[in-house]
């Protein structure tokens, strides 16, 4: 995984348009890395990255992107290669004071790799000032005055900061560790082609004891294989430099041959502080880089809920075709009986006990010569009996509460070619006094009118009837 | 693809009874899909409607909505006429099906028996707010002759209560008899509905149990998705820009009157097109069409009554601003080592506090730019007003734990009543320090982190879990 896998993530984000479907039947297709979601992630790249459109934003940015590291490599192992010989010239005068080469060899590592510790530990922060003093940041600066063609193809491109700053930091470190192998390879090739008399020279008042306890605990990570590689005292002694005088000392050109074994000490400390110890930053930073990556990733826009739907079961439970509203257009005409008489030569009930029909008749004050029951426990050939035996006017009851079935307007259909008028008088419970409605009115009411028969008549009971009755 | 014998075998449910008995609101809140149409004048549903429950494209269990009986007497008198013992009564009932199967008569009747002779269970519905008549006997008769598992719901339409008069008649039909409202349902009685179903047949109990475990996770899901909208809304609106280019040389008030006012409508749409997103995720889509019930018509985003049910108080508003203030004085504090004597966070505290007073009333300053650049304009946002979050996110909350809790089974449009304690249920001290966090961090116009979004995202899937449960 590397930033060009962060980078083909981002086009393909940007230019998504796989439905929730399609990343589902991804996540089932590969359900071995089931909540694995970097592998997830890096698997969905391969197989969706014949989409993306080109040139690709990974090979544009990582194409510049190496380039410009590249260079700058060359660059820091320039600068360390002709520092490191800028401070080993010998002009056969003064002797080379190995204090400059070991603040560069020593001191400048381990404050740059500790500068490097502090901005790994704020690499969080979105404006890191530490970030911000690595060259390697200037490259993001450089990019802008590349051509305009590349500008154009990165436009828009937002890298998660914490990645920018670990992308900033590791090849900090890289480029560092050019810088000192050239300061290195200055020094061999320095060592193996002039003849340098080292010494040590300082204003501050450090005594050869106190500079050669110094010299052991900074030779400590080598003295026990390389003991020669550690400067002895008497060296120290032999190669205390005065600039006063401006030339060498009597007893550094009796010990001349003594000077050079400097150059042993200096080769350890480059190779362990500059060169080993940049190394072991760069792998952390290396390491760091590539948590980074990852965290990234997973927080780039639209991943999390990418993840989602690759490893969430799509579930669903609603109707797989989708209805409108029917409206039924009720264009039939419908009479509406005002008033309720009194007497009726018939009385039926639909789905009522003969008992409750009289009931009602006693409650509305209606009179019947016969009462029947139609429909409900019937039997179909009771029914037609009843029809058969039926004539004239019929007063109708129905519960209101029940919607007309088409088994009521078969039998209803039947009646009316036997009667002269029907009158179909939904009534309500018996607890609310058989008041009826008006949602079960209108049911009724839309019903019978579709029929459109003049024989047919409504009529409504509400509590105004109850109560005249 | 055909299916294969075991893909084709999990458990179906006809949802069957008289006309107008609430199966389609049973259905619905079952299925929860409020896309079941009921129609002006009973008996016009004349298909079957299927509702599958889907994991990853396999069928868990199928619910199906069907016409209700329009024939039942005469269904039943067709079967009473083979005179056949109880165990070869299904193959009556088939051979009914064959005969009739082109026979317009028959199509409610052909629709809902097919597929209970296709080895559906049977859920009859009846309503329990309604007196038992006798015409439903030939329906549960025609039921029997089927010979399959079947249980009885009864649903409450209205307030009356006739239950047990059903209880004492569906006894003799059904195996299982339950009450079950639609209108009221919640998780709870839906998984104890699903758990009657599945006692129904011992090979149903094992599907319906994975199924119910689903619904879990789907909740979880609707729940999470919610969150992601809302935490986007609360993130684009505190971020959101307004610009409006002017000519003159003078701003006039009518300039900052339009940029003001576009920018709320911005918010505004901002708000209803999230809310639109929550009824989708809620499968409330049909609120889309019947005009959305909850859109706050009454009661509009930037008004004071929204402001004081769903804001902070002044008091809590500098309460916030002060612990907000102190967090940030602590950070300096922390940054110095507590050699400023927790200056920092004192001052903190006061300027927050100080701040929050101030930024009651406003939303954003109205800023003039471009000055330089010839083409000037008015730029409004990001959102200064520290209240605006509290309300917006107070409006988004209540809209999704009412959706979420809303039956699919109800049509009407709610006058829904704002709760004043509405805040008390979700807001306490520690979440709105963890919020005002984040909001800190939108209002700022910066880019902000994924991590930090998705932090946002899991306190409002916390509220909301409580909310909905």
């Amino acid at each position: 995984m590397s930033i060009k896998s962060y980078l083909n993530l981002y086009q393909l984000q940007e230019q998504d348009k796989t439905t929730k479907e399609e990343r589902r039947s991804f996540g089932l297709s590969y359900s071995g890395l089931q909540n694995k979601h970097i592998k997830q992630l890096t698997t969905w790249i391969e197989s969706r990255y014949d989409t993306l459109s080109h040139p690709l934003l990974s090979e544009t940015f990582a194409t510049y992107l190496y380039g410009l590291t590249f260079v700058l490599v060359i660059l820091g192992f320039l600068v360390g290669f002709f520092s490191g010989i800028a401070l080993l010239s010998y002009n056969g005068t003064s002797p080379v004071n190995v204090v400059y080469f070991m603040a560069m060899v020593i001191a400048l590592p381990l404050f740059t790799m500790l500068l490097s510790l502090f901005s790994m530990l704020k690499a969080q922060q979105t404006q890191s000032v530490l970030v911000h003093l690595s060259p390697a940041y200037w490259m993001e600066k450089i990019l802008l005055l590349l051509p305009h063609r590349f500008q154009f193809d990165i436009e828009g491109l937002h890298i998660n900061p914490l990645l920018s700053n670990w992308l900033v930091i590791k090849r900090s470190q890289f480029i560092a560790l050019f810088f000192s192998i050239g300061l290195g390879l200055s020094l061999l090739m320095m060592v193996a082609t002039k003849d340098i008399a080292f010494a040590w020279s300082t204003t501050l008042q450090i005594t050869p004891t106190d500079f050669h306890s110094f010299l052991l605990m900074v030779s400590t990570p080598w003295s026990g294989w390389l003991p020669s590689a550690v400067p002895s005292l008497e060296l120290i002694e032999q190669s205390h430099y005065f600039r006063l005088g401006d030339r060498l000392g009597e007893e550094m050109i009796k010990n001349a041959s003594s000077l050079g074994e400097w150059w042993k000490f200096l080769v350890c400390a480059t190779l362990f502080y500059a060169i080993f110890l940049r190394f072991l930053v760069y792998l952390l930073a290396s390491f760091g880089f590539h948590k980074a990556l990852e965290k990234s990733m997973l927080s780039m826009d639209g991943v999390r809920q990418l993840l989602r739907d690759i490893n969430e079961p799509i579930i669903s439970t609603n109707a797989e075709v989708r209805t409108e509203k029917q409206e039924i257009d009720i264009s039939g005409h419908l009479q509406i009986a005002l008033d309720m008489g009194n007497t009726y030569t018939i009385v039926q009930g639909w789905a009522m006990p003969e008992m409750t029909i009289k009931v009602l008749n006693d409650s509305l004050c209606i009179t019947a010569s016969f009462v029947y029951e139609v429909g409900g426990s019937n039997s179909l050939k009771e029914d037609s009996l009843v029809i058969s035996k039926s004539k004239g006017t019929v007063l109708l009851y129905v519960k209101a509460w029940e919607p007309p079935t088409m088994d009521f307007i078969d039998y209803l259909e039947e009646l009316v070619e036997t009667v002269a008028k029907v009158i179909v008088t939904p009534i309500g419970t018996e607890e609310n006094h058989y008041v009826t409605t008006e949602k079960s009115m209108k049911e009724w009411e839309r019903k019978l009118a579709t029929y459109d028969n003049e024989k047919i008549w409504l009529q409504r009971i509400n509590a105004q009837i109850i109560e005249e009755k | 693809m055909s299916l294969t014998h075991d893909e084709s075998m999990y458990p179906k449910f006809a949802v069957v009874g008289h006309p107008n008995k609430g199966k389609s609101s049973i259905v619905s809140a079952l299925a929860l899909d409020d896309s079941v149409h009921i129609s002006n004048v009973s008996g016009t549903t004349t298909k079957q409607r299927s509702f599958p429950l889907k994991v990853d494209g396999r069928i868990l269990y199928e619910l199906l909505d069907t016409p209700g009986f329009q024939r039942a007497r005469r269904v039943l008198a067709w079967l009473q006429k083979h005179d056949v013992s109880a165990d070869k009564r299904y193959e009556v009932v088939e051979k009914f099906i064959n005969v009739h199967k082109f026979d317009v008569k028959y199509n409610d009747e052909i629709e809902l028996l097919t597929p209970i002779m296709e080895g559906a269970g049977i859920i009859y519905v009846v309503d329990g707010s309604k007196p038992y008549g006798e015409e439903y006997e030939a329906e549960m008769e025609i039921l029997r002759w089927t010979g399959q598992p079947s249980m009885a719901l009864i649903n409450h339409i209205d307030e009356e209560d006739y239950s047990a008069e059903w209880k004492r008649a569906l006894g003799q039909y059904f195996k299982m008899v339950r009450t079950f409202n639609p209108m009221k349902t919640d998780r709870e009685q839906h998984i104890s509905i699903l758990e009657s179903m599945s006692q129904l047949k011992e090979e149903w109990i094992t599907p319906i149990k994975k199924s119910i475990m689903l619904f879990e996770r789907y909740q979880e899901q609707k729940i999470y998705r919610s969150a992601g909208n809302i935490a986007k809304l609360i993130h684009q609106s505190l971020g959101l820009i307004q610009k409006l280019s002017f000519d003159t040389e003078e701003v006039l008030d009518t300039d900052k009157q339009k940029v003001e006012e576009k920018y709320k409508n911005t918010l505004r749409t901002l708000e209803k097109k999230t809310q639109k997103q929550i009824e989708i995720i809620w499968n409330h889509q049909q609120l889309k069409k019947e005009q959305a019930f909850l859109t706050f018509d009454e009661l509009d985003l930037f008004s004071e009554e929204s402001a004081s049910v769903f804001g902070l108080t002044h008091k809590e508003l500098i309460f916030t601003g002060v612990t907000s203030g102190a967090i940030t004085g602590a950070g300096i504090d922390l940054l110095f080592a507590g050699h400023t004597l927790l200056l920092g966070g004192m001052v903190g505290a006061v300027v927050g506090g100080t701040g929050a007073y101030f930024g009651f009333k406003e939303l954003s300053d109205i800023k003039v730019l471009g000055q330089n650049l010839g083409k000037r304009y008015l730029q409004m946002g990001p959102m200064n007003n520290r209240n605006f979050p509290y309300i917006l996110l107070g409006r988004a909350i209540f809209h999704a734990s009412h959706i979420a809790t809303r039956s699919h089974a109800k049509r009407s449009i709610e006058d829904l009543s704002i709760d004043k304690h509405f805040k008390d249920k979700w807001l306490d001290d520690t979440l709105r320090k963890n919020l005002e966090k984040h909001h800190k961090l939108f209002r700022s116009g910066n880019t902000v982190d994924m991590e930090a979004i998705s932090t946002y995202e899991g306190l409002i899937e916390t509220v909301l879990k409580k909310l909905v449960g």
